[in-house]
């Protein structure tokens, strides 16, 4: 029987080996090489029975130990347990596996399991009891840090999720709840489904797929969709849960916002465009201008040879004016403007006069009427030539807007602007005015609402300047009938921003 | 003489070989028409242009770059100097420098089809000098009325 064996066996096992093939030393040795400490003592609580392994647990060794109480091994405050435990040995009963923290030789406590079962003389009559200690303090260290690992879990931004291998919801945490908008309650013992759009329900049959196969889904990029049914962009990380065995069980799935991510990549991309675009719009200019000039020329001369009134010179007329079609969409597109003009000293209000100077006679051709108030008496130093293409360019709307005639408002004045003081512009037509869907989008390049006429370009030009100038500009409009009309509000700041070395240029 | 080429407009072979400028100033002169240096090193728009300033009064001595063109006022200055600013050899505003050193009084404008020109108008200002500009395409109607300074 294991307890009078054990009562035996405080000796090493080698010793134990010499005593051959006897059936209690071969259960001694089997104990012994047991990682549990095996500990007998009598009922009085003295240790009379100490093997390898407590030796190991605890540091004593047997001859410093056996005969000692039992006390020596217990903190003074779990000292009380002891009485309960030698009621119960007495009445028989054996404690299973106790978990408590027993003292070693140099004062360090630890966590163990303990069972302890009676032992009996051959009468029956208990005499003792047997005690297993098995060392648990390190399944306490993994609890503790499992229960860090929940901490970390709940309080991280990503959405961390665990599924079984049906797509059923085991665990939720708060970064789910914030991502997705369920409540832990609402989700788990659901189907992840709910999460995937319907169009992108195929993608779980793949993830799954990949998970029974033991693969890991690493930063897949793709949909999902809040309570509220609005789709939202995901980077996910799923790796299979396995249990002890290494059999997949289910997934764990990891699931980051990328939404506002996405949103700077797509923006980033979309200015990287634009400065193609712009570097392109340069190099085409080069090789646009300089044939626009000598055929202008050249229908000019054409025209000043033929008889007037006669057809060619008609034909002529016709082509001058369609070349000047051109020649005004290269003015207002190929990036003439964008890199010639050096900053200088300038009224505003001087280049506006400008401005109008140049559309004098269409003012007058459409019966449009000016009136401006210009109050900007500081001067500003801009680039001339970027600043009379903005204004050129909302002018040339304000006067494609009134068809009918009507009055062009300009004032401009001294603000004090979010990025400083600056002179603020405001251009209002009494137009027909732009609808509220388009409003949006007419600072996008190529949308326009003139249909063939326009180009779509003149107010994403006028906005990348004055940005560029570290300006604004923005775009009020009405299609009410008889209160309709287009204001559009540029805002220069006095102090340019500091210049940044620009790709565009070169 | 040979000058006389100068003024047949249309007449565009002769002329970069003028003979004599002198003699093309003194011609002008006693016509009352103001001298245009006009600088570009597109032939055609050169061509085109001359023959459109000659038509609306002026006295053109074309060039189609600016070392061609800085000897051909060698001597006399013109009353203008219209040139354009991208140009092998001599930029339009080495040209316009050391015009204006030459003759203070000459009406200066450059014209210029390209973008990207700001590093040359920059070399010019920082040696002090600034240039009035104006953007290809350009009626011709409007360079006459930029040379007449309206």
């Amino acid at each position: 029987m294991k307890p009078e064996t054990k009562q035996t066996s405080q000796d090493s096992t080698s010793e134990i080996a010499i005593l051959g093939f006897d059936p209690g030393a071969h259960l001694a040795a089997i104990l012994d090489a047991s990682d549990d400490a095996i500990i007998s003592r009598d009922l009085n609580g003295t240790i009379v029975g100490w093997d390898g392994s407590a030796a190991q647990m605890f540091g004593y060794a047997a001859n410093e130990i056996v005969g000692r109480p039992i006390f020596v091994l217990i903190p003074q405050e779990l000292q009380g347990e002891e009485d309960e435990i030698l009621r119960k040995l007495r009445a028989g009963d054996r404690i299973d596996h106790h978990e408590t923290i027993l003292k070693k030789k140099n004062g360090d406590r630890f966590s163990v399991s303990v069972t302890i079962s009676p032992i009996r003389n051959a009468t029956g009559a208990i005499v003792g009891a047997s005690e297993a200690a098995r060392d648990i303090s390190a399944r306490a260290k993994d609890d503790e840090s499992r229960f860090q690992l929940a901490a970390i879990v709940d309080s991280a931004d990503d959405a961390i999720v665990s599924k079984d291998l049906n797509g059923i919801v085991r665990t939720w945490n708060h970064g789910a709840v914030r991502m997705f908008g369920y409540t832990t309650e609402e989700m788990v013992g659901q189907s992840i489904l709910r999460l995937i759009p319907d169009d992108l329900h195929y993608e779980e049959d793949e993830i799954l797929r990949k998970l029974r196969a033991g693969d890991r889904v690493d930063h897949y990029n793709t949909v999902r969709m809040t309570k509220n049914g609005e789709p939202f962009e995901v980077s996910v990380t799923i790796s299979p849960i396995r249990d002890a065995s290494g059999k997949v069980i289910g997934a764990s799935k990891i699931a980051r916002d990328i939404s506002d991510r996405r949103r700077m990549e797509r923006l980033l991309i979309q200015s990287e465009k634009l400065a193609a675009t712009g570097r392109m719009a340069a190099a085409i200019a080069h090789e646009i201008n300089n044939p626009l000039e000598s055929l202008i020329n050249l229908i000019f001369l054409a025209k000043k040879n033929s008889p007037p009134g006669g057809k060619a010179h008609a034909h002529l007329q016709t082509a001058e004016q369609e070349v000047e079609r051109i020649a005004h969409i290269a003015r207002q597109t190929l990036g003439y403007y964008r890199d010639t003009g050096l900053p200088t000293e300038v009224h505003l209000h001087a280049l506006i006069e400008n401005v109008l100077t140049v559309y004098r006679a269409k003012l007058l051709a459409s019966d449009i009427a000016v009136d401006t108030r210009f109050n900007d008496i500081q001067k500003i130093s801009v680039s001339r030539g970027e600043l009379l293409q903005v204004f050129s360019n909302i002018i040339t709307n304000a006067i494609d807007a009134m068809h009918g005639g009507g009055t062009l408002n300009i004032t401009t004045r001294k603000i004090a602007g979010p990025s400083g003081d600056g002179i603020q512009t405001v251009i209002r037509d009494s137009g027909v005015g732009i609808r509220r869907e388009y409003l949006e989008k007419i600072f996008e390049p190529f949308f326009t609402t003139k249909g063939n006429l326009g180009t779509g370009i003149g107010l994403w030009i006028a906005r990348q300047l004055a940005e560029r100038r570290g300006g604004q500009i923005s775009v009020a409009s009405s299609t009410e009938n008889g209160c309709s009309g287009t204001s559009v509000t540029i805002f220069v700041p006095f102090v340019a921003p500091a210049p940044r070395p620009s790709s565009q240029n070169h | 003489m040979a000058t006389a080429s100068v003024f047949v407009t249309g007449d565009h072979a002769p002329i970069v070989e003028l003979p004599c400028t002198e003699v093309f100033h003194a011609v002008a002169a006693q016509r009352d028409r103001p001298t245009v240096l006009l600088v570009d090193d597109e032939i055609l728009i050169v061509d085109t242009l001359t023959e459109i300033l000659e038509g609306a009064g002026f006295s053109v001595l074309p060039a189609y770059d600016g070392r061609t063109a800085l000897e051909k006022v060698a001597r006399c200055g013109p009353d203008y100097l219209l040139s354009d600013v991208l140009m092998p050899k001599m930029n339009g505003v080495e040209l316009a420098i050391a015009i204006r050193k030459m003759y203070p009084s000459t009406r200066i404008m450059l014209f210029s089809g390209q973008a990207g020109i700001s590093d040359i108008l920059l070399d010019g200002l920082r040696q002090g000098f600034e240039f009035e500009l104006i953007a290809k395409p350009i009626h011709p109607l409007i360079v006459i009325e930029h040379l007449r300074g309206e």
